[in-house]
């Protein structure tokens, strides 16, 4: 009865929590249809997520229409009341043997086919076709910790791991439309490096380097998390993505270059976590 | 088929021979019933506790928040939250999930619809399941050590599953469970396949086997291939936390030698894919049958369903790749995984049409347990149809470890099994105890849970899709997801529906026990072996060796007069 009433005042709290909420932390209530959209993309290949996700889920809804008109559909027909005879079939005959082969081969062709091509495409093409090292990139290390996401810049001299190298906590800060690529790694337990708003996560796992690229179009703030559970405060392992302009990302990166000169003690073995950039192409 | 001579044990005398070390499977199959829905309660329990921490983080859990957690006064706690996804992904899978639908229908079902007087293996047989009794032990002992049980998941990835990441005992108590457990479910797997092979009566063919019995034959080739896999990567963790080696230790953590982390991700999942048809597959055979059976048809194109789950089978041992996308798999590599998983769809559309073929031009009757096998077709599609964005590498890169598979996985491996072995535990009641189960209260059962379910893991996918990441004890730290706290709540009020929904279960199924009207032998009209004998089943089944004369699903020959289904021990009606 406690548990009845509790719920009933949290239907009640809810409602006017949602207005609170809009006071405090500039919430808008959004209706549902908004409410359940993925985060905004970013990217200029996160659409090519989307819109396979939509394909798969116009083809899914197909059969599962199909699926579901079989359940309903059949036990309306032919319950025992309406339709007292059953039909004394086994299923074996050459013309039933066949539309069953045929459905089989028709999901397969009509949805394996068309998905895993385009899927390998993208993923050979797009997320995997690293920019070359010629091109004018930024190159970013990113180290996962217990509960942190370390990021180092090469800084001045362009080389990593020396005294003038950029290194921040939680807070990445990239151009827009400029190609980034990552270097990731862990350095306790694995961790994924996950951009929700640009639909693309990798694992960061200690003893290797994974990598990573992205190119982004909106600038604003968003949201870093870690995606594979990494101990308790897994949940509070969140880092700002800040996306510039190219004037702003140059005059952020010029004052940090400044600044690092500063900051970086030379005895401290702990800021050296970085490594020599390992060339991708 | 050369008949095999079976050893015969004297009926019981005592209580402790009978109902505790007994040797009947009969008996073994209802300790592991009790066994499972005991831990079924608890993983439940553990499951409103995380929805309520999800949507309503910060705030105390009723009534028994201020039992459990005193400190924290009734909040769920972050570490203990860890805890408890990992304890309740653990126990739902290997120790609810797993008792009920392969070591109680397993137990209870093989023999009798083969026609055997037991177990080939009885003394194996209990000792499956005793073994199974001190893995819970072991595991709910780690409940109760200094740093609490295992937090790293059900997966246990390392290095969060060495001592770098989880220092307490708890862990290598829980490594050390699912190693016996693992032992355990691979005798009582040796056990079944021995069994089917060698005792089948006179007469029956593997193609004259109920589809329920494939089911867990098929389980039970997987779980003893696989289990062993399972068991060695545990041990190697083991050895990581308890003697100091290095097999899955990398990097900075790594003090002397190097492993590779990456190394158990592929022992595990070698296991773990497997593991999902390893509870599917006894769910599917039961559906098979049940809809047949409530249909009063032959099961349509019962050989081509038999075949397509046994091709499921084996392509469920080279697929397992497909979890691992996030780790920057080769395109080669990922182009294979993707290609043979997408390769399952064409048996999973086989058995499905085979289904709605069975209940195609049939005289359906809307028992409880067709309600539920019903109710399977219908999750199981959503399920096993939501598996391509997964199997898809590029969705995947998005997908992975959010909500989207919690919800898919949720719809294939909970919903649909659990579904499953609720039908059958509605339709072989008046086997098992000489009652019926109240069919008002079942349905109300079936309806309540059904939308519960639903709107639980279709909820989860919905919030996946919208990015929410798994395992992570308060969502709305993150900016991108402040939309998502009303659907937080309205999937955990769903929750609450269904586990309140199992209250309706719990006492159909006690209440009926004692005070169900009693069963006649053959409740159902149904013509497996099973329902040519006494209810409840007596003490070695078949007083005579039964002898095979037909297919299990014979019903509504139009040449038959009287009724409208054969037993299996009667010669096929000809016209």
């Amino acid at each position: 009865m406690t548990l009845l009433l509790d719920l009933y005042l949290k239907l009640f709290v809810s409602s006017t929590f949602a207005a609170e909420g809009a006071a405090g932390a500039e919430m808008v209530k959004v209706g549902f249809w908004e409410a359940i959209k993925p985060p905004v993309d970013i990217s200029t290949y996160g659409h090519l997520i989307d819109s396979l996700f939509m394909l798969t889920t116009k083809l899914i809804l197909f059969f599962f229409f199909f699926v579901c008109l079989g359940i309903f559909g059949f036990s309306y027909l032919y319950n025992k009341k309406r339709h007292p005879k059953a039909l004394y079939t086994h299923g074996t005959s050459k013309k039933q043997i066949g539309i069953v082969a045929f459905i089989g081969a028709l999901v397969f062709v009509m949805v394996d086919m068309q998905i895993t091509t385009i899927s390998n495409h993208d993923y050979v093409n797009v997320f995997l076709n690293y920019p070359k090292e010629s091109d004018d990139i930024v190159r970013v290390e990113v180290l996962g910790q217990q509960w942190a996401w370390n990021f180092r810049y090469a800084g001045k001299d362009g080389v990593f791991n020396t005294e003038d190298d950029v290194v921040t906590l939680n807070d990445l800060r990239v151009p827009a439309n400029k190609k980034v690529i990552f270097q990731i790694t862990a350095k306790d337990v694995i961790h994924a490096l996950y951009f929700p708003n640009a639909r693309i996560k990798v694992d960061a796992m200690p003893g290797r380097i994974s990598r990573l690229w992205f190119e982004l179009t909106k600038p604003g703030v968003y949201d870093i998390a870690c995606a594979e559970i990494c101990g308790t405060f897994h949940y509070k392992m969140k880092a700002r993505l800040t996306v510039y302009s190219q004037a702003e990302y140059d005059q952020w990166m010029a004052e940090v270059q400044e600044r690092s000169k500063y900051i970086t003690e030379v005895d401290r073995v702990e800021n050296y976590w970085g490594w020599k950039w390992v060339a991708s192409n | 088929m050369a008949f095999f001579e079976q050893e015969i044990h004297d009926a019981p005398s005592t209580f402790l021979s009978k109902y505790v070390f007994s040797f009947d499977h009969k008996v073994i199959a209802k300790q592991f019933l009790w066994y499972g829905i005991a831990f079924l309660g608890i993983g439940g329990m553990m499951a409103l506790l995380i929805r309520w921490t999800l949507a309503f983080p910060g705030e105390p859990f009723p009534v028994l928040g201020q039992i459990l957690f005193p400190d924290t006064n009734g909040v769920v706690p972050p570490d203990t939250y860890a805890m408890l996804f990992t304890l309740h992904g653990t126990i739902m899978i290997f120790y609810a999930i797993t008792p009920i639908l392969i070591g109680a229908f397993g137990n209870y079902c093989i023999p009798l619809m083969i026609g055997a007087r037991d177990m080939v293996f009885p003394t194996l047989n209990m000792l499956s399941f005793w073994l199974a009794l001190v893995s819970a032990i072991l595991l709910l002992a780690s409940l109760f050590t200094p740093l609490g049980g295992a937090a790293g998941g059900w997966t246990s990835y390392p290095t969060l599953s060495t001592l770098i990441g989880s220092a307490g005992v708890g862990q290598t108590l829980w490594c050390l469970a699912l190693f016996v457990l693992g032992v355990s479910s691979t005798m009582g797997a040796v056990n079944y396949i021995a069994t089917i092979i060698t005792l089948r009566a006179p007469g029956m063919g593997y193609f004259d086997m109920p589809l329920t019995v494939w089911g867990l034959w098929l389980t039970a080739v997987l779980n003893a291939i696989f289990l062993p896999v399972l068991g060695a990567g545990l041990l190697l963790l083991t050895f990581d936390r308890v003697f100091g080696t290095t097999f899955f230790l990398a990097g900075a953590a790594a003090t002397s030698g190097s492993g590779d982390p990456v190394l158990f991700q592929h022992v595990f999942w070698i296991f773990g894919h497997p593991e999902v048809y390893i509870l599917i597959l006894p769910a599917w055979g039961i559906v098979s049958d049940l809809l047949s059976f409530f249909a009063r048809k032959p099961a349509f194109g019962a050989r081509s369903t038999a075949l397509s789950m046994t091709a499921i089978t084996i392509l469920s041992t080279v697929v397992y790749g497909h979890h691992m996308y996030s780790g920057q798999m080769s395109p080669l590599l990922t182009q294979s995984f993707m290609m043979l998983t997408m390769t399952i769809s064409i048996p999973s559309a086989v058995f499905f049409a085979n289904w709605l073929g069975t209940i195609w031009k049939g005289a359906l009757r809307f028992d409880t347990p067709m309600l539920f096998a019903l109710g399977v077709v219908f999750v199981f599609g959503l399920g096993g149809l939501t598996g391509l964005y997964l199997a898809t590498v590029s969705t995947d890169l998005y997908l992975h470890d959010t909500y989207f598979v919690v919800g898919h996985f949720h719809y294939t491996m909970a919903a649909s099994v659990l579904l499953g072995g609720f039908a059958g535990t509605y339709f072989w009641f008046p086997k098992m105890f000489g009652r019926m189960m109240n069919e008002t209260l079942g349905k109300w059962h079936f309806w309540i849970s059904m939308i519960g379910l639903n709107g639980i893991f279709m909820g989860m996918m919905i919030i996946g899709h919208a990015g929410m990441h798994r395992r992570i004890y308060n969502p709305f730290v993150y900016e991108f997801l402040q939309n998502l706290i009303p659907l937080n709540m309205f999937i955990t009020y769903s929750a609450i529906l269904m586990g309140s929904a199992q209250i309706i279960f719990v006492y159909n199924f006690i209440h009926s026990m004692y005070k169900g009207p009693v069963a006649t032998q053959n409740p159902w009209n149904v013509g497996t072996l099973e329902w040519t004998i006494p209810s409840p089943a007596p003490h070695y089944n078949f007083a005579e060796i039964p002898v095979v004369k037909c297919g299990p699903h014979e019903f509504g020959n139009p040449n038959l007069k009287g009724k409208d289904f054969q037993y299996q021990t009667e010669e096929l009606v000809k016209a």
